[in-house]
């Protein structure tokens, strides 16, 4: 295996400007002899390669299957068939499915602890005790004091303010983490796996050391995880990162979170929710890189209406601590005082440092992700790498898919390789997102000339509530198969909502299967299959006879132009149709637009 | 007008067709239906008229409102109601997440039912601007056939007016319908239900179907002592029967008292309320006394049987695939024709009806595989086959999957209530036939799978989908062992 290339999806670099430059190549549809439409294609971002296109492709399938649980050529006694480092969501996962394919399996994990580090995790790993789990009840619990606002327009009425007790909630968080750790311990007993408490460490392929005791196996799955990253800053260490962020002691009065990725962003709903004075300081100009650019614009307007201040183009450049015990924290730009906590959300690393890996040849990315081929195998034969720990897609059921295809593939005799394609992710912001396969970006780079359905409305909820909710969704389709290749929406219930579509993408749907979809009224989610018209065609060589073609064709270009107007007025994009059902805007713009268009259409 | 109707054995006729009338295509009623079949009409290019009663929340002979029963006294003002019922399940979920709320949290109806008028009514301002944008003419007054080609429309002040045209769409839905019982006049309806003046303490409901149960969870919701009435073991008849125990579970732990087997035989006027009487010889005292025994069609003062529209037993108005009724000219979608009773549903009618019509474009409603919701408060959200239709109709064995679970927000809230959700696949195609779920979210989370049903996804494709994580959906594409197999002709 030569360099290993990084396994992270290159930087949508120059990704805004495109989104700018491509309202102004609309322009270009109505008068296709300016050049400007090429030169705006060259400022793209360059070509994604399909995730995680760029795995080390090694012998595997024929081998896999050869040296399987059963009739192993290797001749030698071993304690188990599987050792498995960490009892996460793939650990445990891979350990149990081995176990019902018939092999002795140990696990290792270390004690349980809310907080990680080099001596403490607990069997559930991240997803149950620091992550998903803990995440989305402290989200359920903010998301109280935005139900309560909305509560006053339905009648509802308070003596008092609601108030919250941080201690009431923690308490009741961790007696549930300790259930559910306690029934993960089940789940692997059951199973016919051994549990042992302790730090797992490879000592040859075939060997693991767990304090001072050592294990023999004729395979070792490591599936240790990642955990969040710091940068090296004067003050860092009066910061705190996400597991320390959900078993804090108290409440943070004013919290800065540092970051754009989805941990921030659920934090700050988390914590605004709580009723604390949130600031998020992000490097980009945008938060959620990687993200649909709508998607980016429209989770951050809703958030900020929701009370939460962004800091864009801001690098925390140090924390400083005055003598009243509150901080501050100072960027590039300015100092922000008086901080009761600062919260790093910079990215996570895998944990693969003092594993001994390096010593037995198992290859490290340069972030120290853990290198495997398509079936999780290592550049050791007799090593496997599942979750996090391999910085694939990291998503808890990703890593139950990786840790499922693998026990398939060593003990199942069936070489089974993850599939990555039209995986469906949340992010549990408030309002939550639900998206699944391509951005904009990445179809039009994919496929060039693609469709682009999107509704932006206000929910029936929000008409009683008074309050500025909105709902963002988003189809991408490809113009020549008719295919959906992204579904991206933002708003209530966006997670619940996209699970489903999400079967639909990956039995391979058209828009025409949307379309011929029923709606279920009244609800959100029937906007998806309402959505007739697209809000815009993208194509790459927009040909005159395209222009004067067909009416309706004529109108979108129309549209097209009307856009660009308002986002040179307005400085934002417009969105248009409001919604598929036209019930839920009637804001002036609208209904202007619509009068402009009516008087275009014969 | 050159514009041909491409329908078989309809080609010969067009020479009869040079006549000139008002318009190509005059509606009666501007419900979900009427309004979508006169806007796409329109934009196929046609000259459409719709005439409508005037606004009111409650509907009678002679007032309704543009945007109907969906909009002015179904399914829109129901869904703000239960926005609004469901608060107090909020109330006492958020405890245990650390909030601490006043003993009494006070409920002012007339605010609510003040906003919600204020809604409907704004959604009755952009039905009429959608028309008049459009390019529809509307006229006000109740509509009525003089001939297969003639409309009368009956305005407000008495006076009449006639208006002739090629076409002629009824699209006039249904009203509830009270059962015949001593006392009935002292029940309301659902119309009424929408809009009381107060919120009963002590409300008594008779019928099993969905408007029933919703009705229950929004009066349980908004605090009153709830009574439900119904002649079968089980609420909701026609849907799953594991679903149905489901919901009347879960009705039941939200407080309200259920009496399965049992009708209303007379209702009194009593010293504090109304004396409602049961066929069990009970007795028992209500403020307010719900019949949501169904829906009749909106057919009698259309003088139907005199221009020769033939209706069914029931009123409902019989007609063909394409809409269309016993008069050429004549068609009707929506309520009126008591297929599927479902808003999306007449929409669709509507939308086949102008394609078929103006468009150029012969075109059935396809009836298959239609999701629904009922907004029981968890709701219950199905689409495809019942495991008792899938028996009736498979030729394999039928393989059913059930999950059955505390939501995550349950392990905190400590609220006993499971979600449970249920899948039926074909043994020998692995098709999905049928997917239902009752918990949370479950209209919002049904819509997808029913885009996934549409397009025929397997079991296989479900459970090659990876999971969204944490959500109460994921659990469909994680159920990896059979439940039960059934096998073909066994009735359970």
């Amino acid at each position: 295996m030569a360099a290993a290339p990084s396994l992270r999806a290159p930087p949508l670099t120059l990704a805004s400007t495109a989104a700018a430059l491509r309202t102004f190549s609309r322009t270009l549809v109505l008068q296709p002899q300016k050049p400007l439409f090429t030169s705006s294609r060259a400022l793209r971002s360059p070509p994604l390669p399909p995730f995680p296109s760029n795995l080390p492709r090694r012998r595997l399938a024929t081998r896999a299957s050869a040296d399987g649980g059963n009739g192993a050529p290797d001749p030698r006694q071993f304690d188990f068939d599987l050792f498995t480092i960490g009892a996460g969501s793939g650990g445990v996962r891979a350990s149990r499915f081995a176990a019902t394919y018939g092999a002795k399996v140990a696990i290792c994990e270390l004690p349980f602890s809310t907080i990680s580090s080099e001596s403490a995790g607990g069997v559930g790993g991240t997803c149950v005790l620091r992550g998903c789990v803990p995440k989305k009840l402290l989200v359920y619990s903010s998301k109280y004091s935005h139900e309560f606002e909305e509560s006053r327009g339905f009648g509802w009425t308070y003596e008092a303010d609601p108030m919250h007790d941080w201690s009431t909630l923690i308490a009741n968080k961790n007696a549930e983490l300790q259930r559910l750790t306690g029934i993960y311990k089940n789940i692997l007993q059951n199973s016919g796996v051994t549990l042992i408490e302790g730090r797992g460490k490879i000592v040859d392929p075939h060997t693991v050391d767990v304090d001072g005791k050592h294990y023999t196996a004729r395979h070792i799955l490591i599936s240790v995880g990642g955990r969040p990253n710091l940068p090296d800053i004067p003050g860092i260490e009066h910061a705190i990162d996400s597991d320390a962020a959900l078993d804090l002691p108290s409440k943070p009065e004013k919290i800065a979170i540092v970051g754009g990725g989805y941990i921030a962003l659920e934090f700050a709903g988390i914590f605004n929710g709580l009723k604390s004075e949130v600031h998020v300081f992000i490097r980009q100009k945008k938060v959620l890189r990687g993200f649909d650019e709508e998607i980016r614009n429209f989770v951050s307007e809703q958030m900020s209406l929701r009370g939460i201040e962004f800091h864009t183009e801001e690098t925390p450049q140090a924390i400083l601590k005055s003598s009243d015990g509150l901080l501050s924290l100072r960027t590039n730009k300015e100092t922000v005082d008086g901080f009761s906590h600062i919260m790093f959300a910079t990215g996570r690393r895998p944990n693969t440092k003092n594993l001994g890996l390096e010593d037995v040849g198992v290859e490290l990315a340069k972030n120290g992700a853990i290198l495997v081929d398509e079936y999780s195998q290592t550049s050791v034969d007799s090593i496997w790498a599942v979750g996090d720990a391999t910085d694939r897609l990291n998503l808890t059921p990703v890593a139950l898919m990786e840790g499922g295809a693998f026990a398939k593939t060593v003990f199942g005799k069936e070489p089974t390789v993850p599939d990555y394609r039209a995986v469906p992710s949340a992010v549990f912001s408030q309002p939550p997102i639900g998206q699944l396969g391509l951005t904009e970006e990445q179809a039009i780079q994919e496929y060039g000339d693609v469709d682009i359905y999107t509704a932006n409305f206000r929910p029936l909820k929000a008409t009683l509530s008074g309050l500025p909710d909105r709902v963002f969704m988003k189809l991408i389709v490809c113009a020549s198969t008719n295919k959906v290749l992204g579904v991206h929406m933002c708003g209530e219930d966006s997670p619940e909502i996209i699970q489903g579509i999400a079967i639909a993408v990956k039995a391979g749907l058209t828009k025409a299967d949307f379309d011929s979809t029923v709606g279920i009224h009244p609800t959100s989610a029937e906007e998806l299959v309402t959505m007739r018209s697209p809000t815009r065609k993208i194509r790459k060589d927009p040909s005159p006879a395209m222009i004067i073609g067909k009416n309706s064709d004529r109108v979108d270009y129309l549209l097209e132009a009307l856009k660009v107007v308002f986002f040179l007025f307005h400085e934002r994009v417009l969105f248009y149709p409001c919604s598929a059902n036209e019930l839920s805007c009637s804001c002036k713009v609208c209904i202007q637009m619509e009068l402009l268009l009516k008087s275009f259409m014969v | 007008m050159a514009r041909k109707m491409l329908i078989d054995g309809e080609l010969g006729q067009t020479i009869e067709e040079e006549k000139q009338y008002d318009f190509d295509l005059f509606v009666i009623g501007a419900g979900s239906g009427g309004v979508r079949a006169s806007r796409t009409s329109a934009s196929f290019g046609a000259k459409v008229a719709i005439c409508e009663l005037p606004f009111h929340p409650i509907s009678s002979e002679v007032i309704g409102g543009i945007g109907g029963t969906c909009v002015i006294r179904g399914c829109v003002p129901k869904k703000i109601l239960v926005y609004g019922a469901q608060f107090r399940g909020e109330f006492e979920d958020c405890r245990n997440f650390g909030w601490e709320l006043s003993d009494q949290v006070d409920f002012n109806w007339k605010k609510l039912l003040h906003n919600k008028t204020q809604e409907i009514t704004r959604l009755n301002g952009i039905y009429k601007r959608l028309l008049s944008n459009a390019g529809v003419t509307m006229f006000e007054g109740e509509g009525k056939l003089i001939d297969a080609h003639l409309v009368e429309v009956t305005q407000a002040d008495g006076t009449t007016k006639q208006y002739s045209a090629k076409h002629i769409l009824i699209a006039t839905g249904s009203r509830a319908q009270r059962v015949n019982i001593p006392g009935k006049e002292l029940a309301i309806t659902s119309d009424e239900a929408l809009s009381l003046d107060e919120l009963p303490k002590r409300a008594v409901i008779l019928g099993g179907g969905y408007i029933a149960v919703e009705f229950a969870s929004i009066w349980r919701g908004l605090g009153a002592e709830v009574d439900l009435f119904y002649r079968k073991e089980l609420p909701l008849r026609g849907f799953d029967d594991e679903m149905r125990a489901v919901v009347a579970k879960n009705l039941e732990g939200r407080g309200i008292r259920l009496h399965p087997g049992t009708n209303l035989s007379e209702l009194r006027n009593g010293e504090d309320g109304i004396r409602v009487l049961t066929d069990h010889g009970d007795e028992i005292t209500a403020d307010v006394v719900l019949f949501a025994t169904g829906r009749l069609p909106n057919t009698k003062r259309l003088n139907l049987q005199a221009v020769g529209v033939e209706v069914d037993k029931t009123g409902a108005i019989k007609v063909d695939e394409y809409s269309r009724t016993t008069v050429p000219n004549i068609w009707a979608v929506g309520d009126v024709t008591n297929r599927m009773n479902l808003t999306p549903v007449a929409l669709m009618e509507g939308t086949c009806f102008s394609k078929t019509v103006f468009g150029g474009q012969p075109t059935k409603p396809d009836y298959i595989s239609i999701p629904c919701a009922v907004f029981c408060i968890p709701p219950l959200s199905v689409v495809g086959l019942s495991e008792q239709q899938a028996l009736e109709q498979a030729k394999s064995d039928i393989l059913v999957y059930t999950s059955s679970f505390n939501p995550m927000k349950n392990t905190i809230s400590g609220r006993q209530e499971k979600t449970v959700m249920k899948l039926i696949v074909d043994s020998e195609t692995d098709k999905v036939l049928g997917a239902s779920m009752c918990g949370p979210d479950a209209p919002e989370i049904m819509q997808g799978l029913a885009v996934a049903l549409k397009c025929g996804a397997t079991k296989a494709q479900f459970d090659s989908t990876v999971g969204i994580h944490p959500s109460a959906a994921e659990e469909f594409v994680t159920m990896r062992s059979i439940t039960r197999r059934v096998t073909a002709g066994a009735k359970p």
